[in-house]
C-alpha cells in the first residue's frame, strides 16, 4: 500500500520537485541580484569619490539653473573680438554684450579668458548712446567704487584679473530689457616659433581642479630670521576662478562669438591658417589679410565645426623662403623711447655629431579633465616621443591624477624591452580623478645623478587645469637643479599662463597641441628643440644709451625660438650687441637702433613684461612679496594696466535703478571646452529639474511645516554668490537603513529555507 | 544540497548587506569619537588637527542641543566623504558666529537623527574651532527641494540652518530636505574678530 501511495503521489511529488527546483534557482538569482545591487552603490560611491571636484561642483554652483531648452529667462551674452595685428604686436578689442531679458534689475558677472601675455588697458561701458570710460585704480579701491555705484543704483562695470589669463567683468544695474556693452582692449606680442607666427584667442576657461586646503604650507625665508607665514589654502580665490559651466548634453550653446582679424604682418605673407575654426580670408594686398569667422562661433556637439568652446588659433608664415629673423621696432610715449627687438639665432645643424645622450622623464596627466579627446592626444604624443628615443638615452614615465605612478623606480636605458613596457603602460591609461600636479613634478625633478653632465629634460603633458599654479612654480624653482622642464599643453583650452610660466622657470619651452592632427607636427618640432643644442649664455649690451631691459634673466633659446627683448631707452642711439653660444660655438649679432621701425603699444608690452619679471623674481625669492607688489603697482598705475593689484572701473553718473528695487545676480556660464567629458570632470551630476528663473524667496510658496520667519530683502552681494534660489543642499541620506533591512530580510529568508528543508525531511 | 546552497547564498548576501549597513553606522559613531578628540585639541592648540592621518577634512564646530542631549562635531566641507563622518559645513556659507547663515548638513539616519526631535524654541549651541560658543534659538523649519532651499547666503542677520534629508523615515534618497532655521541670541554683539584656521 505504501508503494501504491508512493506511485500515486509520484507525479505530484515530481511536479513539486520541479517547482521546487525553479524556486531554488529563482531564490539563488534573487540572492545574487541583491548582492550586486548592494555592491553597486559601494563601487559607484568609491568611484565618485575619486573623480575630481573642480571648484565646487557638488553644490551645483557650477551648473547654472536654466530651463530645459536653453537660456531663456536670464541675462544673455554675445561676444565680439576685433583684432588688429601690426607687425610684432596686436591690439584686440573684446566687446561683451549683456542683454537682460528678465523683468528684474540684474548684475551680470562673467569670468572669461584672455591670452596670458596680454596687457589690458582700456574699459568702456556703452549704454544706449552714452560711453563711459573706465579708470585704472588699485584693486580694493576699484571694488569699493564699484560697490558704491551698485548700491546707489548707477550702472557700473568692473574688470579684474584673477590670473594673468582669467579676468572677471562685473556689470551692475542692468535694467529690465536693457542691453549694456562692455568693451575691453588689450595689447599682446605676436608669438613666433621656428618659421611660424601665431596668435591665440582663448574662448573658455577650463574648469580648474582646486586642491582641498588641508595641508598648511609654511613660508619661511632665511632673510626673515625664522619668522614666516603659514598659508592654509593653496587656492584662496578658488571661487573667483570657477565660473559656472554648462553640460553640452543638456544645454543649448551659449555665448555666440564673432571674431574678425586684420593682419598686417609687415612682410609678404605666405600661408595663413586658422586651426580650429572655419574662416573667410580676404587679401587686400600681399602683406595684409582680413580674417573673419565663417559663421558666428557656436559650440558644436562633438568638436567639429566652429566652436565658442575652444581657443581660436591663427598662424601665418612669410612668403619668402625664410621668415625675417630680426625685427626692431620703437615707439615714443610720454617722452621716453621704448624698443622691441626680435632676434632668432640661426639653426646650427650638427648633422655630423651624434646627439648627446639624454635623460628624459615624461610625465602625463590622466585626470578627469583630460577625458574625451585630450587624453587621446596626450597618449599619441607620448607614444610618438617614446619612439624618438635613442638607445643610449635614458628615460622614465610618470602618470598622475590625484594619485601617481612611476613606471620605473629610476631612469632606465631606452632599449626595446623597456620601451615596450612603457608603450603598454601608456596605452592602458584612462582619464579619471583629480589633478595633483605637485607630487609628480617633484618626482620628475628628483635627480639621482645631480652632478652628471648629460642633458636632463622633463616633458610634462597636461591641460594645466589647476588652481594652485603658484605652488607648482615654487616647486619647479626650488627643485629644478640641472633639469629643463618642457610643458606640452593638451586640449582645446589649456591653461597657457601655467604652461608659459612653468616653462620659463624650468628653462624649457611650451608647446601646445590642440587636435589630433597637430600631434605629430608639434611633437616633431618639440623633439627638434629637445635634440638640438640650445643657445645659452646670452648677454645683451647697449652701446650708446642706458636701458631698462626685460626680461632681466635672459632665457636659453631652443631651436627656432626668438629672443624677444623690450627696453625703455635713455635715447635712441647706438646699437644693441647680442652675444651667446650655440652648442659650443660663439654667436653674436649687432642691431643699429637708428633703423628701428615705428611700432605701436610697445610701452605697455614693456610694462607688462616688467610686471612678469617682478612676479618671477618673487617666485625665485630674489624679491620679497612687498617689493614685488610695490613694483607691480607702480608700473600698472603708470601704464594703466589691469594686474592682480589693479582693476579698471567705469561708473555712469546717472542713477537708474529706483530705490527699493532689489538687484539679482546672474553668473554667466561658460561652455565646457570642446572634447571634454562633462561627467568625467564633474562626476555625478545632480539631477536638476526645470529650474525656476531667479526669483525672490517667498515664504508662502513652500510647503513647510512652519513658515520661516520673514526676513528683510537684502541687496545681494556680487561675485561668488548664487542667484536667489539659495544655498544648494547636499544629499544627506545613507543607504544604511535600506541595506540593513534588505540584509535582514535575506537572512530571514535563508533561515526559512533551512527550516522548511528540515521540516520536509521530517514530514 | 541545492536548498542548502541557496540558503547559504541568501544568508551570505543578507549578511553582507546587513554588515554594510552596520558598517556605515559604526563608521559614523567611531568617527565622532575621534573627532571629539581632534576638536578638543584644535581648540586648545589653535591649529588645525586632522582626526586621523589620512583625513581630508577637519573638525570645524560642535553642534549641541542641550534639551535632548544631542551633540555632533561638524566637519569642513559637505562632500559625501565628510558626511559619512559627521555633519558637514556647507561650502561658502558663513561660519558660526559670522554675519550670514551657517549651514550644516548631515545624514538623517546618523548624525542628524536628533533633528526631528528639535522643537521651535529650543536652544542650539555651536562652538567654533577657536573656542567661542554661539547660542541660537530655533525659530522655523521647512521642507524644501535641495536646489530651492531658500536659504539666502547673504542675509544680514546671524543665522544657522541645520538640514537633512526628508522624509525622516524614508528608505530611498529623495530631493527633499528638512531645514531647521535658527537665529542667534547670544553673544549679544558677535563682532569678535574671526581667526581663520
Amino acid at each position: 500500500m505504501m508503494v501504491g501511495y508512493g506511485i500515486a503521489a509520484w507525479p505530484f511529488l515530481a511536479a513539486k520537485y520541479r517547482l521546487y527546483q525553479r524556486w531554488r534557482t529563482l531564490t539563488a538569482l534573487i540572492g545574487l541580484a541583491a548582492l550586486l545591487i548592494a555592491a553597486l552603490p559601494f563601487a559607484g560611491g568609491a568611484r565618485a569619490a575619486t573623480v575630481a571636484q573642480p571648484g565646487d561642483a557638488r553644490s551645483g554652483s557650477l551648473i547654472l539653473k536654466t530651463e530645459g531648452e536653453g537660456y531663456v529667462d536670464a541675462v544673455r551674452l554675445g561676444i565680439d573680438v576685433d583684432v588688429t595685428v601690426s607687425g610684432p604686436t596686436l591690439r584686440a578689442r573684446v566687446t561683451q554684450v549683456f542683454r537682460n531679458t528678465t523683468k528684474d534689475w540684474v548684475e551680470g558677472i562673467y569670468v572669461y579668458p584672455l591670452p596670458d601675455g596680454g596687457a589690458v588697458d582700456t574699459l568702456k561701458m556703452v549704454i544706449g548712446d552714452r560711453v563711459v570710460v573706465g579708470d585704472i585704480k588699485e584693486r580694493q579701491q576699484a571694488r569699493v567704487v564699484y560697490e558704491q555705484a551698485k548700491q546707489n543704483g548707477q550702472k557700473a562695470a568692473l574688470t579684474e584679473q584673477e590670473r594673468p589669463n582669467i579676468f572677471t567683468n562685473s556689470v551692475a544695474n542692468i535694467g529690465p530689457g536693457e542691453t549694456v556693452l562692455v568693451q575691453i582692449e588689450y595689447q599682446e606680442p605676436v608669438h613666433r616659433s621656428v618659421d611660424q607666427f601665431s596668435l591665440r584667442i582663448p574662448m573658455v576657461v577650463g574648469p580648474r581642479y582646486n586642491p582641498a586646503p588641508v595641508v598648511q604650507t609654511v613660508d619661511l625665508r632665511a632673510s626673515d630670521n625664522g619668522w614666516g607665514t603659514a598659508t592654509s589654502d593653496p587656492v584662496p580665490d578658488r571661487d573667483r576662478i570657477s565660473p559656472p559651466v554648462l553640460d553640452p548634453k543638456d544645454h543649448a550653446p551659449v555665448n555666440p562669438t564673432t571674431i574678425s582679424i586684420r593682419l598686417q604682418a609687415g612682410f609678404p605673407l605666405g600661408d595663413v591658417k586658422s586651426h580650429f575654426h572655419n574662416v573667410k580670408i580676404d587679401s587686400p594686398d600681399r602683406s595684409t589679410r582680413v580674417i573673419t569667422l565663417a559663421t558666428p562661433a557656436q559650440p558644436s556637439g562633438e568638436g567639429q565645426g566652429e566652436g565658442a568652446d575652444r581657443d581660436f588659433e591663427l598662424t601665418w608664415t612669410a612668403a619668402a623662403e625664410k621668415a625675417p629673423s630680426v625685427g626692431l621696432f620703437r615707439e615714443q610715449v610720454a617722452g621716453s623711447d621704448y624698443l622691441l627687438a626680435y632676434v632668432t639665432p640661426p639653426a646650427v645643424n650638427d648633422a655630423e655629431q651624434k646627439p648627446l645622450p639624454r635623460e628624459v622623464i615624461f610625465v602625463i596627466d590622466n585626470s578627469g579633465s583630460m577625458g574625451g579627446t585630450s587624453i587621446v592626444q596626450a597618449k599619441a604624443s607620448l607614444l610618438y616621443a617614446l619612439g624618438r628615443l635613442q638607445p643610449n638615452d635614458r628615460f622614465n614615465v610618470i602618470r598622475f591624477d590625484h594619485t601617481m605612478d612611476m613606471l620605473f623606480a629610476d631612469v632606465v636605458p631606452a632599449d626595446s624591452g623597456h620601451l615596450a613596457q612603457a608603450k603598454d603602460f601608456v596605452t592602458a591609461l584612462q582619464a579619471q580623478g583629480g589633478t595633483e600636479m605637485i607630487p609628480p613634478m617633484r618626482a620628475a625633478l628628483t635627480d639621482h645623478n645631480a652632478d652628471g653632465n648629460t642633458v636632463r629634460q622633463v616633458v610634462f603633458l597636461t591641460d594645466g587645469c589647476i588652481g594652485n599654479e603658484q605652488q607648482l612654480f615654487d616647486t619647479i624653482t626650488s627643485m629644478r637643479g640641472r633639469s629643463r622642464v618642457f610643458m606640452v599643453g593638451i586640449g582645446s583650452a589649456p591653461n597657457t599662463y601655467l604652461m608659459t610660466r612653468a616653462a620659463e622657470l624650468g628653462r624649457g619651452t611650451f608647446t601646445h597641441i590642440g587636435s589630433a592632427e597637430q600631434v605629430e607636427s608639434r611633437m616633431r618640432e618639440l623633439f627638434g628643440k629637445l635634440e638640438s643644442p640650445a643657445v645659452t649664455q646670452l648677454s645683451v649690451t647697449f652701446s650708446d644709451t642706458k636701458a631698462d631691459m626685460t626680461p632681466v634673466a635672459l632665457p636659453d633659446l631652443y631651436r627656432g625660438e626668438p629672443l624677444v627683448l623690450a627696453a625703455k631707452l635713455g635715447k635712441l642711439a647706438g646699437t644693441i650687441d647680442i652675444k651667446g653660444r650655440i652648442g659650443d660655438r660663439p654667436w653674436s649679432v649687432t642691431l643699429p637702433l637708428a633703423n628701428a621701425a615705428e611700432g605701436k603699444g610697445l610701452s605697455k608690452l614693456w610694462a607688462r613684461r616688467k610686471i612678469t619679471d617682478a612676479e618671477v623674481a618673487q617666485t625665485i625669492r630674489t624679491l620679497t612679496a612687498d617689493e614685488a607688489n610695490k613694483t607691480i603697482l607702480a608700473l600698472a598705475l603708470e601704464h594703466q594696466l589691469v594686474t592682480r593689484l589693479t582693476s579698471l572701473v567705469a561708473v555712469d553718473k546717472t542713477v537708474t535703478r529706483p530705490a527699493g528695487e532689489p538687484l539679482k545676480v546672474s553668473e554667466l556660464p561658460l561652455n565646457l571646452p570642446a572634447g571634454w567629458d562633462f561627467e568625467k570632470v564633474f562626476g555625478e551630476r545632480p539631477k536638476l529639474g526645470p529650474a525656476a528663473p531667479a526669483i525672490e524667496r517667498r515664504a508662502e510658496e513652500r510647503d513647510g511645516r512652519v513658515r520661516i520667519a520673514a526676513r528683510g530683502v537684502s541687496p545681494v552681494v556680487s561675485a561668488g554668490s548664487q542667484a536667489g534660489q539659495g544655498v544648494v543642499l547636499p544629499t544627506t541620506a545613507t543607504d544604511a537603513e535600506w541595506k540593513m533591512i534588505v540584509g535582514a530580510m535575506l537572512m530571514a529568508f535563508a533561515v526559512v529555507l533551512l527550516a522548511c528543508r528540515r521540516r520536509r525531511v521530517f514530514g | 544540497m541545492s536548498r542548502l546552497s541557496a540558503a547559504l547564498v541568501l544568508a551570505s548576501a543578507g549578511a553582507l548587506l546587513f554588515g554594510q549597513g552596520i558598517y556605515i553606522h559604526a563608521k559614523a559613531m567611531l568617527a565622532q569619537v575621534l573627532l571629539e578628540r581632534a576638536f578638543a585639541e584644535t581648540i586648545s592648540t589653535g591649529r588645525v588637527v586632522k582626526p586621523w592621518p589620512w583625513a581630508d577634512t577637519w573638525p570645524e564646530a560642535r553642534i549641541r542641543v542641550k534639551r535632548i542631549g544631542a551633540s555632533a562635531i561638524a566637519l569642513a566641507g559637505s562632500s559625501g566623504q565628510a558626511l559619512a563622518f559627521g555633519p558637514g559645513h556647507v561650502e561658502r556659507t558663513a561660519d558660526a558666529g559670522e554675519r550670514g547663515v551657517a549651514v550644516y548638513a548631515a545624514h538623517r539616519d546618523t548624525h542628524f537623527r536628533f533633528l526631528k526631535d528639535v522643537a521651535i524654541g529650543d536652544e542650539i549651541d555651536v562652538t567654533r574651532h577657536d573656542g567661542k560658543t554661539f547660542r541660537y534659538r530655533a525659530d522655523g523649519s521647512s521642507i524644501v527641494r535641495f536646489d530651492q532651499s531658500g536659504i539666502d547666503p547673504f542675509t544680514t542677520g546671524h543665522e544657522l540652518a541645520l538640514t537633512t534629508c526628508w522624509p525622516f523615515d524614508a528608505i530611498a534618497h529623495g530631493p527633499m530636505r528638512y531645514v531647521l532655521h535658527a537665529t542667534m541670541i547670544s553673544p549679544a554683539n558677535p563682532m569678535q574678530p574671526y581667526s581663520p584656521p
